[in-house]
């Protein structure tokens, strides 16, 4: 039998090795989402109507949870009535955008993006002012719209 | 000026205001002109402001946002939409500059979260009195109250206290909510505005 280059060895040992990193990479990203697909989402996160004078359910958003040290940009984990996951929301000030601010490495809290939503706020406790929501929505728009 | 602390009404109570209320005043706004409008508004001794926003919470406003009452009338803030507060232009409220009358006690009703949740005040000084909701003011959301004459600190320039002792660390009013306010004489004529 004749033996294996030395080259295809390094060539097929170097596939295995970036094969097995990706698929440890992918298992570790659906663990770490899959605590978020369930409300409540554990970890540091809040239900925001505990941090601030707002009803557990918004009409139009649904549940929200977030970790109080990523305010006010967020991300905001939204659920609907029977606590699935429907979206992942971010704040972001006029302020901030007008002062050209940069937000990096926001969390998600899935990989699955249906659509995606950015509208003008006026304000509400825990963002008391003038700021856009964007919304990266998990679900069908069909779905999102039930949230009332 | 007597200050009611926030209630919320009971179960009675809502349907009870809900039923009447709007209606009586709807009424009274309707048909409002001059005197005619005075004495009914008189007689009925308490005037409904709504807090009201859009379904996404892009606009929010006070319905009216200028009104006229005499002294000793009563003022409901009742939301219909959204979460909100009432809170008076006063140094005790977060250091916001002085905009009701010197002798009156400022309020701030505290977050209303639920349609229907109101606050009352009984406006006894006269004077104009400038209010806020704390989450929207940087968004407009102000309004303006006038009880018998039209003078005081609200009946001045937004910035009539620049340079007076005491006053370095109060916040100005925003300039979007400068703009929304409606103008006094326009509220005196007219006794009710709306946006």
């Amino acid at each position: 039998m004749k033996p294996i280059p030395i080259k295809l060895r390094f060539l097929v040992f170097g596939i295995l090795v970036a094969g097995i990193m990706i698929f440890a990479a992918t298992l570790d990203g659906v663990c770490a989402e899959k605590h978020m697909y369930n409300a409540p989402p554990g970890g540091n996160y809040k239900k925001v109507s505990s941090l601030v004078a707002l009803p557990d359910f918004i009409p139009g958003l649904g549940t929200l949870y977030v970790d109080p040290a990523t305010l006010p940009a967020g991300p905001f984990l939204a659920y609907d009535k029977k606590g699935h996951l429907v979206s992942t929301v971010y704040m972001i000030p006029i302020k901030d955008i007008n002062d050209h601010k940069e937000f990096k490495n926001l969390k998600v809290a899935s990989g699955k993006v249906d659509h995606v939503d950015m509208y003008y706020n006026a304000g509400h406790p825990g963002v008391p002012e003038p700021h856009y929501h964007v919304i990266l929505w998990h679900v069908s728009p069909e779905k999102a719209a039930e949230l009332k | 000026m007597r200050t009611t602390r926030r209630e919320f009404l009971s179960t009675s109570g809502v349907i009870l205001s809900s039923l009447i209320i709007p209606d009586i005043m709807q009424a009274v706004w309707t048909d409002a002109s001059g005197p005619e409008w005075q004495n009914t508004a008189h007689a009925a001794g308490l005037v409904e402001i709504r807090m009201r926003s859009d379904q996404s919470g892009a606009n929010v406003w006070f319905d009216p946002i200028g009104i006229y009452v005499k002294p000793g009338q009563v003022v409901r803030w009742i939301v219909k939409e959204n979460v909100h507060t009432t809170t008076a232009y006063h140094p005790r409220n977060g250091n916001h500059s002085l905009r009701i009358p010197e002798k009156a006690a400022p309020w701030n009703s505290g977050y209303l979260v639920n349609p229907g949740d109101h606050f009352e005040v009984k406006l006894e000084v006269e004077g104009v009195y400038d209010y806020y909701c704390i989450p929207h003011e940087m968004a407009g959301m102000v309004g303006r109250i006038i009880v018998g004459r039209p003078i005081g600190p609200g009946a001045l320039s937004f910035d009539y206290y620049r340079g007076r002792p005491g006053t370095a660390n109060w916040l100005p009013v925003p300039e979007a909510a400068q703009k929304t306010f409606p103008n006094i004489e326009r509220i005196m004529r007219e006794k009710i505005v709306r946006r």
